[in-house]
């Protein structure tokens, strides 16, 4: 349901389901990092201004029309390529990996910025082409991702620039790519996947994924991190160790606890009865995305909540069945759970439009 | 812009792609959940016990050997505690000034503390204790004691050593203890059903077992049981906190039939000289004196010699290592005479009343090979118990002559002779009764009759131990009424007597004692200079090893000018007569002379053992 409150000229733009589950979210996230991260009270309190800060901004940025993302969508677009820009000279690099800006306050992410302002621009571009989409349109697009999707995957960054590639794939399907066109794009990549694995995955991200296809080869090496989530979600049975009882995640042996892991650390002290219940709470938010897409005015706000909710489910989905050994291991947060200022973030900005453009309606449809 | 048709078909098509996405998504979120679903409650018992496993972490506990004593209570092997000073480093927080403050009160050499500072911060990781001063004094134990108050984080706990009390009297006896290899190691657990892991020693050599003599053989007994603690631990290895604590089981108590005062009389008597002492108490069949001589320090094997002391015991030309007791092979020489006559009585070949003329030599008929006897011109007319009183070769050899080889093995059998007769010595030797198809084996050769005749003597290719030897004494004693001998009493009750397949006549067994007494008492007697040695009866046939075999006098003298060329002297005694109560067999190598050199160390055995 959206809501108009009219007080006299001044109208607030709020959605109060998906306020409500994310908060919620968020609220059990921090819970949930108090024990993932052994107590440690300052990274909560550091996580609990995050989404305080976040709703805030989800907020703010719900008020404007859905005409301001539309008309300033390019300008988006190019901010986030200076941000990826001014990474690649000037960031951060850990562990072998360049993706952080240091903003001396924060430390931006800015991958984690363009698989927003993609998809939006995309949508601006695509919601008055013609159906289907024609095949210079459709170049234009996947160039315009491929381009995106190159410079993330060199920071590296595998599982952002796979989302940044779907955020835009999504958007380019969702507006009306041809059937035809997607069914040889398909054996195109089947066929260069051998390319794609030798030119554009980096040593250790080719590790993971046979890591991942043989998990056997090395109990103690890449395989270490999957085989203890494993253990970590099944010893917490049905009703889980309780909480800040889990031994995978309090005694070390699980990694990566506070961010990629922390699902593990969730069905470890809460079991399945926790994992149900938390995964219905995202199950209703993909849900009302669903819901308010349908009922979007027009093909752009269509395109634009569609586009990201599907980042959404796509970092969700990937996260978990990373976690639970279905994928290999890729760098990917559980939304609004993980620890993280930039990815956390986006995920409010990403509702905070998507709720802009659900609640925002003109009287004269066109 | 697109019209309203269009704008139609568009919103058809979007909604029909969401939906395929959606699906798409709705079937994985079905599959994530399901193999959720499969993690957490169909495996749901192998991941918690994997994730058990993955915390805890069992350290064993090192039990305490037993302590083995002699027959009257004496400690012969003992645990000897040392005091080390232990640190717990993970505790520590500066440890510079811990070294300065702790150095006030125990002086720390410069290599303790470049083992704490090589250590420490490893031991700090995984919370470990590290060992930084090793054997504290007792003025250094009540230093620090004092003081304990400042030092939290250190306390002194106790390493013991192995330590034989008397290392050089029970060498070959007890044995010693040693590290282990891996295999052992692993075996000794498997068999406690332990896996094996980290260890806390209470021992400072660490995995120790007795590597040779009783705490070899008893080992199992004496060791214990591995007690475990069970700890919580990190990913990383380090001990968080203490679950569970099942205490080992310290080692039995050995309790042993031997004597330290007869051993300590065979060590003095021996004197270094190359040999072995066995003596036995009769009524139990028990091993009282076990001695190999030259003798060295087993407390230096078991705790760790220098390579050079190591080295020079390896290369000693007397072989200490070389237990002559259980190992040595001797030619039981004229000690044999006693079997070989009850031999020719039962077959009937003779009896006490036959008489043969001695002439000092024996002639096969077969090639007229001439078998000397000791004494030139012989013994004259001569009766058995004569022969034996005077060690006629003569008379045996021309009995043995008589002897069917097959009837007379398998009689020299009984006496224990090529068989082990004990039940719990450390790697007995077997010795060596030949019969005709160990010589076509070995030797490649048919027996021969001078074979048999040689063996009436028991020379040849005849050999026994020492402890053959003590256990042959015994058995005549005891009137072939003798079990295995046995260092400690087992825990089965066997005092049923033991039934020899020898049918020999009590009056039979008396002759011979009163034989055996003769070559002692009789003035006649090879070892009558005994006699004034002692204030009670004692019953005794010695021997003389031929290890040249020489024709005249003269030529012997040419030979014994290299001491290894010197017959060994043996003899077999046991008494008070006639109620015997120990036996006694003493080989001394190159000792030439049963009687005078070998007899004076078995008679001083028995008076220590007797005249109590």
């Amino acid at each position: 349901m959206k809501k108009k409150l009219d007080f006299k000229n001044f109208s607030i733009y709020f959605d109060q389901y998906l306020f409500i589950a994310i908060t919620l979210l968020s609220v059990m996230g921090l819970f949930f990092l108090y024990s993932a991260s052994q107590e440690d009270i300052s990274t909560v309190a550091k996580q609990a201004i995050f989404v305080g800060f976040g709703l805030l901004l989800m907020f703010v940025v719900s008020q404007p029309d859905p005409d301001f993302y539309n008309t300033f969508s390019g300008l988006f677009l190019i901010f986030s390529l200076v941000l990826i820009f001014l990474t690649m000279i000037f960031g951060k690099e850990i562990n072998g990996a360049k993706r952080w800006l240091d903003l001396g306050f924060f430390t931006l992410q800015s991958s984690e910025i363009i698989k927003i302002s993609l998809p939006i621009f995309l949508s601006s571009y695509l919601y008055n082409k013609p159906l289907p989409i024609s095949t210079r349109h459709t170049f234009i697009t996947l160039i315009l991702i491929g381009f995106i999707f190159a410079l993330v995957a060199r920071q590296p960054d595998l599982g952002t620039s796979l989302v940044v590639f779907m955020s835009g794939g999504y958007v380019l399907f969702l507006a009306g790519l041809s059937w035809r066109f997607i069914g040889s794009a398909i054996a195109l990549f089947l066929l260069s996947l051998p390319f794609l694995w030798n030119n554009f995955l980096e040593p250790f991200q080719q590790q993971r994924v046979l890591t991942y296809l043989n998990p056997d080869a090395d109990p103690y090496g890449t395989a270490w991190n999957i085989t203890q989530s494993k253990i970590a979600i099944g010893s917490g049975g049905i009703n889980g160790k309780g909480y800040q009882e889990g031994s995978q995640a309090h005694l070390d042996f699980l990694p990566e606890t506070e961010t990629d892991f922390i699902f593990a650390v969730i069905a470890e002290e809460f079991g399945f009865i926790g994992v149900c219940i938390l995964l219905s709470v995202f199950f209703f938010i993909l849900l009302r995305c669903l819901y308010l897409a349908f009922n979007a005015r027009d093909r752009f706000c269509r395109l634009t909540i569609g586009g990201l909710s599907l980042v959404f489910a796509s970092t969700l989905f990937i996260n978990l069945a990373m976690v639970i050994g279905v994928v290999p291991v890729v760098g990917m947060p559980l939304p609004f759970i993980s620890k993280g200022g930039s990815s956390l973030l986006s995920f409010y900005i990403a509702f905070g439009i998507i709720i802009s453009m659900a609640t925002h309606k003109k009287l004269m449809q066109r | 812009m697109i019209d309203l048709n269009e704008r139609f078909i568009e919103k058809r098509s979007f909604f029909n792609r969401l939906l395929l996405i959606y699906f798409f998504f709705g079937a994985l979120f079905l599959f994530l959940l399901f193999k959720t679903y499969s993690l957490q409650v169909s495996s749901y018992s192998d991941y918690e016990l994997a994730a058990l496993k993955n915390k805890t972490k069992e350290v064993l506990v090192q039990p305490v050997r037993g302590v083995i004593y002699d027959r009257n209570g004496n400690i012969l092997v003992n645990n000897v505690p040392t005091y080390d000073l232990i640190i717990q480093p993970s505790k520590i927080k500066n440890l510079d000034d811990f070294i300065i403050n702790i150095s006030k009160i125990i002086e720390l050499s410069d290599s303790e503390i470049e083992n704490i500072n090589k250590n420490f911060k490893r031991r700090a990781t995984y919370n470990r204790e590290l060992t930084i001063k090793k054997d504290l004094s007792k003025e250094e134990i009540a230093k620090f004691e004092v003081r304990s108050y400042q030092f939290k984080n250190a306390f002194i706990d106790v390493r013991y050593s192995r330590e034989n009390k008397y290392p050089y009297l029970f060498s070959h006896a007890l044995g010693y203890v040693g590290g282990v290899s891996n295999d052992k190691v692993l075996s000794i657990l498997k068999n406690q059903d332990l896996k094996q892991s980290e260890t806390t020693f209470k021992y400072s050599g660490g995995f120790i077992a007795g590597k040779t003599g009783l705490e070899n053989i008893y080992d199992s007994a004496l060791r214990g049981s591995f007690g475990k603690k069970l700890f919580e631990v990190d990913a990383t290895g380090r001990l968080l906190k203490e679950l569970s604590f099942e205490k080992p089981i310290n080692g039995k108590s050995l309790f042993t039939h031997l004597d330290l005062n007869s051993q300590k009389k065979a060590f003095e008597q021996m004197n270094n000289r190359r040999g072995a002492v066995v003596a036995l108490e009769l009524k139990s069949g028990s091993i009282v004196t076990y001695l190999s001589t030259p003798s060295f320090n087993v407390n230096g094997l078991s705790n760790g010699m220098s390579s050079v002391e190591f080295e020079k015991l390896i290369n000693d030309v007397d072989k200490p290592f070389f237990d002559r007791a259980g190992q040595g092979r001797y030619s039981p020489a004229s000690t044999i005479k006693p079997a070989i006559a009850l031999f020719g009585i039962k077959e009937k070949i003779v009896d006490w009343n036959f008489t043969l003329k001695d002439p000092g030599f024996f002639v096969l008929p077969e090639d007229q090979r001439i078998y000397r006897g000791w004494k030139k011109g012989g013994h004259g007319t001569i009766d058995m118990k004569g022969a034996i009183i005077e060690s006629s070769n003569t008379f045996f050899f021309s009995l043995a002559y008589k002897a069917d080889i097959n009837n007379l093995i398998s009689h020299l059998s009984e006496f224990g002779f090529g068989r082990n007769v004990c039940k719990d010595c450390f790697n007995p030797d077997s010795g060596l009764l030949p019969t005709p198809e160990w010589k076509m084996n070995n030797l490649n050769f048919g027996w021969f009759k001078g074979d048999t005749v040689n063996l009436g003597v028991g020379q040849g290719y005849m050999s026994a131990t020492p402890v053959q030897l003590a256990y042959y004494s015994a058995f005549l004693a005891k009137k072939g009424n003798l079990q295995e001998l046995s260092f400690v009493e087992s825990d089965s009750i066997s005092n049923t007597a033991f039934i020899n397949n020898l049918s020999i006549d009590n009056s039979d067994w008396d002759q011979i004692h009163s034989s055996m007494i003769g070559v002692i008492e009789d003035p006649r007697g090879t070892a009558k200079r005994l006699k004034p040695l002692k204030s009670y009866v004692v019953a005794a046939k010695s021997g003389t090893v031929e290890l040249v075999s020489t024709e005249t006098k003269e030529d012997y003298k040419l030979v014994r000018q290299n001491i290894g060329n010197r017959d060994h002297a043996i003899i077999v005694a046991f008494g008070p007569m006639p109620d015997p109560e120990y036996a006694v067999s003493v080989v001394i190598e190159n000792g030439e002379s049963g009687g005078s050199v070998a007899g004076p160390v078995a008679i001083a055995v028995l008076n220590e053992l007797i005249n109590k």
